[in-house]
């Protein structure tokens, strides 16, 4: 079984990549403008509030951002531009999830780090004491003479 | 080789402190503001007394934009006088506009009934769209334009006469050049 574990682990690789081929080519339905600008109210910190985003928020400035949006995606913008346009002006502290792949990946480095450290450690603590060498010829002589020697 | 665990010790503590050390001095809920160096929000409004002001008015010369509100006490009365006193001081050369942060109008004429109007502009800021533009989290916030309508300073809570005469500095400077 652990002799297996690496191809196995490799399918199970194979597998998710190929899952996640699909599902992005898929065409999904198109989602509505409304859709949009929920979703990116949800992606938005409410400036006047404590860690809301503009969705969950009943401050004017939230309903102010929301007006913004709609207005910008009817006018056609993206939903990038739509990010930019609040990032221009508050900075990335408006997105409540970093742009950056840094927060996301240094806990994780962590993570590794210390499952590593704990193999690591458990490995020389069990680690089994050196096999005996076998004797060689010579020794193996001199204890048979011993033994006759003993039984004479 | 064992004493390269010792070396460990401080390479992962002094770093770590240093960083929560340098979180103290600073103001958790001031954060860095992108429009520092760019070109100010243009804007149109209608003041308290019913004028029209914007940009185009402002234009040619440095102002000052104070986002404040007749609820935000104390820091908004605490700022008033600094405010009256700069309108004195550098009336003639600088422009000081108050921009009201989610008030009512009303409110806004009582505060300065009792805590005394310098005789400087309030403009209403209905929907808080102007206010959004200069990514204001809330009162008071103050923002100090040159005369070639470049954002130079903001000032986060309120304002003392010395935090005033400093960022004040940032855009005479550029008059005077």
């Amino acid at each position: 079984m652990t002799r297996h574990l690496p191809t196995i682990a490799l399918g199970a690789l194979l597998a998710l990549a190929a899952l996640s081929i699909v599902f992005s080519v898929r065409p999904g339905p198109e989602p509505t403008l409304s859709e949009r600008a929920g979703a990116l109210a949800r992606e938005l910190r409410c400036p006047d509030c404590q860690g809301l985003s503009v969705a969950d928020s009943p401050t004017s400035s939230a309903r102010e951002i929301r007006r913004q949006i709609d207005e910008l995606l009817a006018t056609g913008g993206s939903d990038q531009a739509v990010r930019n346009h609040f990032v221009a002006r508050y900075g990335d502290w408006i997105l409540l999830a970093p742009r950056s792949p840094l927060p996301w990946l240094v806990p994780l480095a962590f993570v590794i780090a210390g499952i590593a450290g704990m193999v690591a450690w458990l490995a020389g603590r069990t680690r089994p004491p050196p096999a005996a060498s076998p004797l060689t010829a010579e020794e193996r002589r001199g204890l048979r003479e011993e033994a006759e020697a003993l039984d004479a | 080789m064992r004493h390269l665990r010792w070396l460990l010790i401080p390479l992962v503590v002094l770093p770590l402190g240093l960083l929560l050390l340098s979180g103290f001095g600073r103001d958790p809920r001031e954060i860095a503001s992108p429009i520092l160096g760019r070109p100010a929000p243009e804007w149109s409004l209608t003041t308290l007394d019913g004028k029209a002001l914007g940009t185009d008015a402002l234009a040619g010369r440095p102002y000052v934009v104070n986002f404040w509100a007749s609820w935000c006490i104390p820091a908004c009365v605490d700022e008033h006088p600094v405010l009256a006193a700069a309108h004195e001081r550098y009336g003639d050369e600088v422009t000081i506009v108050g921009v009201l942060y989610q008030d009512d109008p009303g409110a806004a004429e009582s505060f300065l009934a009792r805590y005394g109007n310098a005789g400087y502009a309030h403009a209403v800021d209905e929907r808080g769209a102007l206010a959004i533009d200069y990514g204001v989290t809330g009162p008071p916030e103050t923002f100090f334009v040159d005369a070639d309508g470049i954002v130079r300073a903001k000032q986060f809570g309120p304002l003392t006469d010395a935090l005033l005469a400093d960022r004040m500095a940032s855009i005479l400077n550029v008059a005077e050049r």
